[in-house]
């Protein structure tokens, strides 16, 4: 018997023993390896075959990654979709947490009416449908008919409008703000709630310290939500490397123009199940699919071995 | 180091009153404890003078100047926090610097108070820790270090001991009696715990529902209290309280009889027949005997037995309870009926509306 068991367990028949850890243990790891561990698995067992027009399917080893990253047929819109895929990230990070950062301080500021009314207003994008939030947007930004233009003339910016979701330079951003502003819910509660967490005391005696309030929250609110910051850049990067919902419902599976909008997400959606000319092919798509979930275990070892390791929680 | 004058404060919160007319004034090196139950508005006073809240009405001098308007920093002050409200991101030095970096103070001013503080309260080996790894004790010394190298006008304390643990709570509150002999700086200080404030204080202030009941140095307010709930509040355990009436008034004396005491004589003073009284005697007044100028009987029901003195627990006539200190071996035993008396001067008599009656026995 290892040394860690409990004197309880310890002196248990081990046939006592077994049956108790079936019982506690046996439901979590039955369903955790029916719905994760195994689509994980089959989805990489997939990848490393081919099939012929019969639809027979052949062992080809790591053949199907060679011609993704090496045929410049496939290699091309997969690095195009990798580089849209970290511009997405970057306005993520750039936009939608800085923002989420600053409401949170701001409802955490003392003496602020109808607190509850913001934090509702501005979390209510979050719990619309994606694809209602895309079409809705699609028609505002719509040159055509959408209340975008009107707006900006209104004001006498009339002449900045562009039909920013049909350009090739600036579709990827204008889609990535969308998914912000959809978005900022989320940290500005989760950032919130850290903020919340910190001691009256505390705020009290930077006062006394003769801080203002910016200052509390640059030297103090801010280095103490720092654990909660992470996790939700953490989030951010898993979330935004997964994502295909949005692009699809405003640019559709194309994520035009011109292949501008293309991420990760629609790339394996058009591999794995073909679209117009282009034919389904679910051994390729299980590749990249593979390779989507390395780039996402890469950067989460990224941030556990060089981010979390230095950052501190602090009891209060 | 300054005096401080609080003029007609109040502070209100939608229709409940916290703090009401308060009138205070506190003398330069002064050491003022306020003292009363939880809610009576002690604390609120303490954020009110140290700026952290608004008042609803009502005037703060420190040193002689108007402060109303003031921010926190401003103030001349510094308050020790009852949870120390250390910077858990900072070390102890940083904890101490933190503030004078932002009122303008020198680098080598900062280190110089610094060494100072942590000389004056043995932090020296812990300036390069995180608040973490400090003790109860060390954070309440770093806390008070925060507030010393700030070199204010006036300290505020609210409840610095009541996070400590029962021995370091006594070894703190003579080093903070040190302390203030060392700075001989204003204290203001907020305890619930009326041992604190009696050991502490030069004066205390006793509080009760956002009105001062009682200022006064400690021994006054023990031998003196002004009302009953400062007879009551101050002492352990509390004063015993007896239901009276002014029998007859005779030659100056007026005779005061209840039913759970044998008659008394007082002085009539302002006294006039058939007023209704409260007689106030403390548990360790009353000594067994025939002869004094007060006397209750009771049946004993318990006796604690503390070393130094017992306490014993005694049913009287009228059917409730008090308490009287019985010093040495003889303790009663439970069943026994036993009478006690109390000299005339440890006698209180209060007026139907709570207020002490000068018998002049005193």
């Amino acid at each position: 018997m290892p040394e860690s068991l409990s004197p309880v367990t310890a002196q248990m028949p081990r046939a006592k023993l077994a049956g108790l850890l079936l019982f506690f243990l046996g439901p979590a790891v039955v369903i955790y390896s029916l719905f994760s561990i195994y689509p994980l698995v089959a989805t990489m067992a997939l990848s490393t075959y081919t099939s012929d027009p019969s639809g027979a399917r052949s062992f080809v080893g790591l053949a199907n990654f060679q011609t993704l990253l090496g045929d410049a047929l496939w290699s091309k819109p997969f690095w195009n979709a990798l580089g849209n895929n970290l511009i997405f990230f970057t306005v993520h990070m750039c936009v939608q947490n800085p923002v989420g950062i600053a409401l949170a301080g701001l409802l955490s500021l003392p003496r602020v009416r109808l607190k509850g009314f913001y934090r509702t207003v501005m979390f209510l994008p979050t719990m619309l449908s994606v694809v209602i939030v895309g079409f809705s947007w699609n028609l505002i930004l719509s040159p055509l008919w959408g209340v975008a233009s009107g707006a900006l003339k209104a004001v006498g910016l009339g002449s900045l409008f562009a039909p920013w979701l049909g350009l090739e330079s600036s579709a990827l951003v204008t889609l990535s703000l969308i998914s912000v502003w959809q978005f900022v819910g989320i940290p500005m509660m989760l950032i919130y709630a850290a903020l919340l967490n910190i001691p009256e005391e505390l705020i009290d005696a930077a006062r006394v310290d003769g801080l203002g309030q910016l200052r509390i929250f640059f030297h103090i609110k801010l280095p103490l939500v720092l654990p909660t910051i992470s996790l939700v850049s953490v989030l951010t990067f898993v979330a935004n490397f997964n994502a295909f919902d949005l692009i699809y419902s405003v640019k559709g599976a194309l994520a035009g123009p011109n292949f501008a909008t293309d991420i990760l997400g629609t790339f394996f959606y058009r591999t794995f199940f073909g679209n117009q000319l282009q034919l389904g092919n679910p051994t390729m798509g299980a590749a990249v699919a593979t390779v989507m979930f390395f780039i996402i275990l890469l950067g989460l070892c990224l941030y556990l071995f060089l981010v979390q390791r230095r950052i501190r929680r602090y009891a209060f | 180091m300054a005096n401080l004058r609080i003029e007609q404060l109040n502070k209100r919160y939608g229709a409940t009153t916290v703090l009401n007319d308060v009138n205070l004034s506190i003398e330069d090196g002064e050491f003022v404890v306020l003292v009363g139950p939880s809610g009576c508005g002690k604390s609120t006073l303490l954020r009110m003078i140290a700026g952290l809240d608004g008042a609803s009405g009502g005037d703060i001098h420190i040193a002689g100047k108007l402060v109303n308007t003031l921010a926190p920093a401003e103030r001349g002050i510094a308050m020790v926090f009852q949870s120390y409200a250390l910077y858990p991101h900072m070390n102890v030095r940083k904890n101490m610097t933190f503030g004078l970096k932002f009122t303008g103070v020198p680098p080598t001013e900062r280190e110089r108070r610094v060494a100072e503080a942590a000389r004056m309260l043995r932090l020296e080996e812990l300036l390069e820790r995180y608040p973490r790894d400090l003790s109860g004790g060390q954070r309440q010394r770093v806390a008070i270090g925060r507030a010393i190298v700030r070199e204010p006008e006036v300290f505020l304390f609210d409840e610095p001991l009541s996070n400590l643990d029962a021995a370091l709570r006594v070894s703190t509150r003579v080093e903070i009696a040190n302390l203030h002999r060392l700075l001989k700086s204003t204290i203001v200080y907020v305890t619930h715990d009326q041992v604190e404030a009696m050991t502490l204080a030069d004066r205390i202030v006793v509080m009760n529902k956002g009105r001062i009941e009682q200022v006064g140095k400690p021994l006054d307010l023990y031998y003196e209290p002004a009302n009953l709930f400062v007879a009551g509040f101050i002492g352990s355990p509390a004063m015993n309280f007896f239901e009276a009436k002014v029998e007859s008034i005779e030659g100056g004396r007026a005779r005061v009889t209840g039913a759970a005491f044998r008659g008394l004589d007082v002085a009539a003073a302002s006294l006039s027949v058939g007023d209704t009284l409260t007689v106030g005697v403390r548990p360790e007044h009353l000594v067994r005997g025939e002869a004094g100028a007060f006397a209750a009987e009771g049946i004993v029901e318990l006796v604690e037995r503390l070393g130094e003195a017992s306490f014993a627990y005694l049913r009287r006539v009228d059917g409730r309870m008090f308490v009287a200190e019985v010093r040495g071996r003889q303790t009663p035993a439970p069943g026994e009926t036993v009478t006690l008396v109390a000299a005339s001067p440890d006698v209180h008599i209060f007026d139907a509306s709570g207020l002490r009656v000068a018998t002049g026995t005193r």
